[in-house]
């Protein structure tokens, strides 16, 4: 019996694996990907502009790593990771509805869980890979004066595994909302830019029902100046509950995306 | 010999509206061919043969065994769609060493598969190019490249010659054929006659989600007793062969055809025609050059099974 289960176990990963391996290659190829990947490289273009502006006008009072958290709250956190992962994370299983393949990958020997796990381990490490490139890039530019500093790697660690962690949880929600719904984009952006954006502020634990509220819990309340509000929480979730708990949600979506998907029957329409 | 595809009581619903009822189907290996009009089930049958779908009722069994859920009976079976679908940044190698490699298999056997695939359907050359720019021949063939590629016992062909010219489809008939050779399963779907004709004679028919007959083409032709047949005979003295013909109980009506030497014989009993016609033949010193059955086509048999 156990030796049955083990197969099994090797067999759906085998198939993850070969599902990952497949949609990697597919995805890096898609025209989505090219320009999402040309969006994630815009704060390495402000970075140069501001760094730029600092030795003309000889302005060097502003630090590096102040404008580089700034970039990380304004650009990455409120904004590219949610349209990564909402593209990405929705088109998991909506561009095989859409591109009519899906039979492709259905009449194959994988089991459909593989199909949605595979693919949403392709499509988050592209996303990644996307973000952590953009961070890398302008953390050099804002900080070329102070390379040496050991201390500013860790803040650039501690930045790229919160924009990871917010990525992969996102992306979960939104692969479900994929799986679920025709409209998943629609609705994706109206949960991501309206939901997220205006719930994290609201006083009591209703905030705790926003995976932003989780992820800038993870974040130093740092004085970022007139944009401080958006660091601006009542009751802070503890660094280990708040990891805990956006593992959470993501293994949480990522099981109900796989049950959909096993379950529900998708018609193409011609 | 056990069906390698089998089907009981099968219907389909979507919704209110009724895609496939209370189907019964027993196919055996070789070449079966599914005929009807667009709209008639066949890409619903096809859907749940492949286990894409649910059956509302019923069930299907392939190879023995269920094909719901069953992931690894899959790598057995290589399924063609019907739609023009295709993942068009890739090119035509990774297409399907990407699906080969959904199968399972090593590198080296993705690459010697896809290699023998390409050849078969006559793509080695173009399988670099990008998907996008194959032409509607091209996309065909891939299509049916990646059914083929790993060697699969039961292939599932949905309107495989579809948008080919003829030539291609030529081409692709042959190949089709030459798995009857291999003793494999094909089920292949379609709406044009001639098509299926060329494929196989084992036929199904099915019409508003409902199998209308199945077997041989002569077989369905059998059934349909009350059906009249036609005959055409060329013969050296056409009018003498139709004045024996016009007294016979079970003819219906005998006319000329186009030209000068024949003439098409309606008859409700074509066994009982035929046998006296070598008769006529010796009695009347007329020389017989060719009996043909010009409704003995699916077109004829589908026509009066659908009441066109």
């Amino acid at each position: 019996m156990i030796h049955i289960k083990k197969g099994q176990i090797s067999f759906y990963w085998k198939s993850v694996k070969d599902v990952f391996s497949f949609s990697f290659s597919l995805g890096k190829r898609t025209k989505r990907t090219r320009v999402f990947y040309l969006l994630s490289f815009l704060p390495v273009v402000m970075a140069l502009v501001i760094k730029f502006a600092q030795y003309f006008y000889g302005r060097t009072d502003i630090q590096g790593i102040y404008i580089f958290s700034n970039i990380i709250m304004m650009f990455y956190l409120q904004f590219l990771i949610l349209l990564l992962a909402l593209f990405f994370g929705s088109s998991v299983c909506l561009d095989e509805l859409e591109g009519k393949t899906l039979t492709y990958l259905t009449t194959r020997p994988v089991p459909k869980p593989a199909i949605i796990l595979g693919k949403y381990a392709a499509y988050s490490v592209l996303i990644v890979l996307m973000t952590g490139a953009g961070v890398v890039f302008s953390f050099l530019i804002l900080n070329c004066e102070n390379l040496g500093d050991v201390s500013l790697y860790k803040i650039l660690l501690r930045d790229i595994s919160v924009l990871c962690l917010g990525l992969i949880s996102y992306a979960s929600f939104f692969t479900f909302l994929g799986t679920f719904l025709k409209k998943s984009v629609m609705v994706g952006l109206i949960f991501g830019f309206g939901w997220e954006n205006v719930v994290q502020y609201f006083p009591g634990s209703t905030q705790k029902f926003t995976i932003a509220h989780y992820l800038k819990s993870l974040l130093p309340s740092l004085n970022t100046g007139r944009f401080s509000f958006l660091l601006f929480r009542l009751e802070p979730t503890s660094p280990q509950a708040a990891v805990g708990m956006l593992f959470l949600i993501t293994g949480f979506f990522l099981v109900l995306a796989c049950v959909i998907f096993s379950f529900k029957e998708y018609l193409f329409e011609d | 010999m056990n069906p390698v595809i089998e089907t009981k009581n099968l219907s389909k619903w979507y919704g209110n509206v009724l895609g496939l009822s209370d189907v019964f189907l027993q196919i055996s290996s070789g070449i079966t061919g599914l005929l009807g009009p667009n709209g008639a089930g066949k890409s619903t049958l096809l859907s749940l043969i492949t286990g894409q779908i649910k059956p509302s009722i019923g069930s299907v069994s392939l190879l023995g065994e269920r094909i719901r859920n069953n992931y690894p009976l899959l790598a057995r079976i290589g399924y063609c769609p019907e739609r023009d679908s295709f993942y068009e940044e890739m090119t035509g190698w990774q297409y399907l060493t990407g699906l080969l490699k959904l199968g399972h298999f090593s590198s080296s056997q993705i690459e010697s598969l896809a290699e023998k695939a390409l050849d078969i359907v006559e793509l080695v050359e173009d399988k670099h190019r990008v998907i996008r720019s194959y032409s509607q021949g091209m996309r065909q063939r891939l299509k049916f490249a990646q059914a083929i590629a790993h060697n699969p016992e039961v292939l599932i062909l949905d309107e495989p010659l579809n948008g080919l010219d003829p030539l291609g489809k030529r081409k692709l008939i042959s190949l089709i054929k030459s798995y009857r050779q291999k003793e494999k399963t094909v089920l292949v779907s379609s709406h044009v006659l001639p098509e299926i004709e060329a494929l196989t004679q084992q036929i199904i028919l099915i019409h508003q989600g409902k199998i209308f007959a199945q077997g041989d083409i002569h077989y369905i032709r059998d059934l349909l007793e009350t059906h009249p047949h036609k005959i055409s005979i060329r013969c050296s003295h056409p009018r003498k062969m139709a004045s024996e013909f016009i007294h016979k109980p079970y003819v219906l009506k005998v006319s000329f055809g186009t030209s000068q030497d024949s003439l098409i014989v309606e008859t409700n009993n074509r066994d009982g025609l035929f046998s006296i016609i070598p008769s006529l033949s010796v009695k009347n010193n007329i020389q017989i050059d060719e009996i043909t059955s010009p409704d003995d086509n699916l077109q004829a048999v589908f026509d009066y099974l659908v009441g066109k």
